[in-house]
């Protein structure tokens, strides 16, 4: 029973390693531009599939197709929140954020019209799961998770030292202020719409270099992305990581009292907890 | 002045209008196309399945067209997306029904999509072709405007059953997807297992869309089965053939052949598949219905969906032929009639219009089995095809 | 063709009354709800239970079902009132999405995916399918008119008053004296009543409802309404239910005039097509085909 449970665990912190990335991306743009951008989703597919492009057409390994993963998604990011979104931020962010849900099954069907509905998977080969103590654990969820926390740190040192992290934190916890001081705050939307939505990129390769990838793929996380981001804190960026590792556990040890049938529920139900005890999340709203 | 020459104008156009509207009624007397309906995922869930199923209908009709047509006109389709979504696939079936008076829809995939559909077909008299494998379905009141290729949960988990123990596998354990099927079919696996020496030592019903099932696998793993029945769709069937493997599972695995076709085999890692048996409702093992329908898809071993595809369109065009009409009602008073009964067995569209236009009587049998049906839409018996991946590739095993 | 076009017209009809409900919970509440279909479901399987299990009255189902989503919106209004705008959105497209997922399971009561078939629909037995199309057109209408002036009456009425006053400054409706918390969740119910009413409609018009209809999509698209209507209109609401069931029927006759496509391809650009139209009407007119009007016809609102 205690070894099924460590099992859980394990499981648990793997898938949420990985959804953290997402979830610090969707609360990164929060922060900034205070609404929730449902158009995460398709940028994690446009991730998965320009990092599928770099591994199985192009041949690279998979750290570099990260890379494209990440400047494809942003990339596109920037120039959807810059033709799309951006207009209707004026009118409120309820109707942004209906926006970004109807420019999500835009992006997705524009993703099927090039992809089709195949199944794809990249160029990596499959390895059995290290055994210890009767516990298993997958070398490549490993390197999936190490990959996460290189992602994680690079996010907070790029808060932490750069101009532009700085601006962001600045326009994050005060606007007026930030503006006083002279950040200029549509350069800032468009380095955190970049960021974010490149995270979401690399999210959503991640997710696929262990399974395949279809036009669907990030639709599939999307639901437990935002119970990351809201359990954590809507618009903190360390929020994101706690929130990601809460729901990636919950959602495994929801085994234990659930059927596996009313796993979804369980992300609901966090959320559920978490904002009626604490209504602005576990670590609040500060970005960083 | 102006005013009556513009009435003028308009009448003529008018006139013009309703010529235009007309026209495709007069040119059909002249033999121009035979409008069908397909219904189908394209999007959604289904997304992945919804395309093959298709083709095999559209490589039919295209066969025959090449052999002369239906009734001397062209076989053409109307094709709208039901996004595996009922909502909006009643909205398509509505247009298919009204818009374009398609007498069949071929192809709803989800059971969901399939119960949603089906009053608007049967109220509106167009046959209704389909693949869902929800009991429920034929037992709806579509008076006769439904027939079911799919052998319905408690066929199939019988003969899954019998085979899996004829394996040898004395521990069986079976993930299912959230769907109608996968309780009675669980039951019937169940129970059967239990006759014949074997028995179910883990079941359990997984939702769809997950993009990991190790927790799941983990679950299955702990009952030490020596048998993993999968029975889901292609999605996530792979992620969970990879999750057997990374959990260090060696047995057999068995599953759905539209799970695992053969491009799935293709996509997957060697080591993951290797072993696996598919199973798929067949003709006997001497018909050569399954060869025919391989040789015209192009493909080496077509899935349960794409022979049922095949099947579908053959019998519409045989009893759309039989009955020199082309409405709902006619297909619904003829398929039986082609299917089945004394007639000359034909295993091809082509070879059984031929024989029609003879005057003879056809006896359909297709890739998916015999195609008798019962009164509720239902196919009577069917043998079962199974192979099994060897080497990264499937390979026929046996029909049973 | 005219079968079609009637379908349509009931279709967008449903669509209109959930953007009619929405608008009392959003454009004069100012609250967000972005689980619309999960209240939809409400009424849709309250009706459908009701009529099939227990020989209930059609008529009695669809109170019911209205009622019932009425109760339903008003426990999570509730449950929520504390949290923000943001998280609400969030809080209540997962409280959608868990009710798909309990509905799926809960196969004693729902008969799970199966769904439940065979709901009966007034006077379906006497009428032909094509006469029956037209009955329930005709009291789709009636029933989307009298919502209408309901709406349009609460909206000029003291209440409406409050509820926008509520919505463009929360904190000074409290301070004068209005118990914002009792106004919120009203006005969360009565929208919802809407909604659940709209899906009681639903049920008994189809004769069959499923977990899987009760998707996300249907929220996009009743918010799609509203919004390229007018938020804060009702008639926006009713021509907004119109222009959306145009764009996702309009597109079907699009994409086959388009012949190097393939059928996989065809279907993706309908999709894409609906949300970009929807798009690109709300990058115009961001405030709706038809704006929010002053809150008096003759006097403007300061």
């Amino acid at each position: 029973m205690l070894k099924d449970v460590a099992q859980l665990v394990i499981n648990g912190l793997m898938a949420g390693t990985i959804l953290a990335v997402p979830a610090i991306g969707l609360t990164a743009i929060y922060a900034v531009l205070r609404f929730p951008n449902f158009a995460l989703a398709s940028h994690a597919t446009v991730g998965a599939f320009a990092g599928w492009i770099a591994n199985v057409v192009l041949g690279w390994s998979i750290i570099p197709s990260l890379g494209l993963a990440f400047l494809a998604a942003g990339l596109v990011g920037v120039a959807t929140d810059e033709f799309v979104l951006r207009p209707f931020r004026a009118a409120g962010f309820a109707t942004t954020a209906i926006g970004s849900i109807a420019l999500t099954i835009a992006l997705e069907n524009l993703l099927r019209m090039i992809f089709g509905n195949d199944l794809r998977g990249y160029d990596l080969p499959i390895t059995r799961d290290w055994r210890f103590a009767g516990l298993h654990l997958g070398p490549q969820q490993v390197e999936n998770m190490a990959i996460s926390l290189v992602v994680m740190a690079a996010v907070f040192a790029f808060l932490a030292f750069t101009r532009a992290g700085k601006a962001m934190r600045a326009v994050a916890d005060n606007p007026a202020l930030a503006r006083i001081k002279g950040v200029d705050a549509v350069r800032v939307a468009r380095i955190v719409s970049f960021v974010g939505m490149g995270l979401a990129g690399v999210g959503g390769m991640l997710i696929g270099l262990d399974t395949t990838i279809d036009p669907l793929t990030g639709f599939r996380v999307m639901l437990s992305v935002f119970a990351a981001a809201v359990v954590g804190g809507l618009g903190s960026i360390p929020g994101a990581v706690l929130g990601a590792l809460t729901i990636g556990v919950g959602e495994e040890l929801c085994l234990l009292v659930l059927t596996p049938n009313y796993r979804s529920v369980v992300g609901f139900l966090a959320i559920l907890l978490v904002l009626i005890l604490r209504p602005s999340g576990l670590l609040g709203q500060r970005a960083y | 002045m102006s005013t009556a020459q513009f009435r003028l104008t308009r009448r003529s156009v008018l006139a013009g209008s309703a010529a235009a509207l007309a026209a495709p009624y007069i040119a059909r007397a002249q033999g121009v196309p035979l409008t069908l309906g397909i219904l189908t995922p394209l999007t959604g869930a289904g997304g992945y399945d919804g395309p093959r199923m298709m083709k095999a209908i559209q490589a039919v009709a295209a066969q025959v067209n090449d052999a002369g047509g239906l009734l001397g006109r062209k076989i053409t389709f109307v094709i709208e997306d039901d996004q595996t979504n009922p909502e909006a696939a009643v909205r398509a079936a509505r247009k298919l029904v009204d818009v374009d008076k398609v007498p069949v829809i071929m192809g709803t995939w989800a059971s969901a999509v399939t119960s949603a559909v089906a009053p608007v077909c049967w109220e509106s008299k167009t046959f209704l072709t389909t693949t869902s494998g929800a009991d429920t379905i034929t037992k709806l009141p579509h008076q006769g405007y439904l027939i079911r290729t799919q052998p319905n949960n408690y066929l199939q988990g019988a003969k899954h059953a019998e085979f899996i123990a004829s394996t040898g596998a004395k521990k069986v354990g079976l993930l299912s997807i959230q769907a109608p099927f996968a309780q009675p079919t669980q039951e019937r696996v169940k129970d059967v297992l239990a006759k014949n020496g074997s028995s179910l030592t883990g079941g359990l019903i997984y939702e769809p869309n997950k993009t990991s099932y190790r927790s799941e696998v983990d679950q299955i793993l702990r009952g030490s089965p020596d048998m993993v029945y999968l029975n889901g769709y292609t999605p996530d069937v792979s992620v969970l053939l990879r999750d057997l493997y990374r959990a260090g599972y060696d047995g057999p695995r068995f599953t759905q052949s539209y799970a695992l076709t053969s491009k799935a085999v293709e996509s997957l890692p060697k080591e993951v598949t290797e072993g696996t048996y598919t199973v798929q409702p067949s003709a006997d093992i001497d018909s050569p219905a399954y060869a025919n329908a391989a040789k015209l898809l192009g493909i080496k071993d077509p899935d349960s969906y794409e022979t049922q595809a095949v099947d579908w369109m053959s019998l519409v065009a045989l009893s759309i032929a039989k009955a020199k009409a082309a409405t709902g009602t006619a297909i619904r008073d003829t398929v039986r009639s082609v299917s089945q009964g004394a007639g000359t067995k034909v295993y091809s569209a082509v070879d059984g219009l031929t024989i029609l236009a003879k005057g003879g009587e056809v006896n359909y049998e297709g890739a998916s089995g015999p195609c008798d049906f019962t009164d509720i839409g239902d196919i009577q018996d069917c043998k079962f095809r199974y192979l099994v991946v060897k080497n990264g590739a499937l390979t026929f095993l046996k029909v049973v | 063709m005219e079968n079609y076009l009637v379908a349509l017209g009931v279709t967008a009809g449903l669509y209109a009354l959930m953007a009619i409900g929405l608008n009392v919970i959003w454009g004069m509440a100012g609250l967000v709800n972005l689980g619309l279909v999960g209240f939809f479901a409400v009424g849709a399987y309250t009706s459908a239970l009701l009529t099939t299990k227990l020989g209930v009255a059609i008529g009695v189902g669809m109170v019911a079902g209205a009622v019932a989503g009425g109760v339903a919106g008003a426990l999570v209004a509730l449950i929520t009132a504390r949290l923000r705008g943001d998280y609400l959105a969030i809080v209540t497209l997962g409280f959608a999405e868990s009710l798909r997922t309990t509905a799926s399971n809960e196969t004693w009561l729902t008969n799970g995916t199966d769904g439940i078939s065979g709901i009966p629909g007034p006077w379906r037995s006497v009428l032909t399918p094509s006469e029956f199309n037209l009955a329930y057109l005709a009291l789709v209408v009636v029933i989307v008119l009298i919502a209408y002036l309901l709406a349009q009456r609460l909206s000029y009425s003291p209440f409406g008053r409050v509820l926008r006053a509520i919505r463009d400054d929360e904190q000074v409706a409290a301070v004068a004296g209005k118990p914002v918390l009792a106004f919120k969740v009203l006005a969360f119910a009565i929208g919802c009543t809407a909604l659940g009413l709209a899906g009681a409609l639903y049920a008994h018009y189809t004769s069959f409802v499923v977990p899987d209809i009760f998707v996300p999509l249907l929220t996009l698209y009743i918010k799609m309404a509203l919004l390229s209507g007018g938020v804060g209109n009702n008639r926006g609401a009713v021509l907004g239910g119109l222009v959306v069931v145009i764009f996702l029927e309009g597109t079907r006759f699009i994409t086959p005039y388009i012949p190097w496509l393939g059928a996989v391809q065809a279907a993706a650009l309908q999709q894409f097509l609906v949300t970009a139209a929807l798009l690109v009407v709300l990058r115009f007119r961001t405030r709706g085909l038809v704006p929010e009007p002053p809150d008096h016809p003759i006097l403007r609102r300061t």
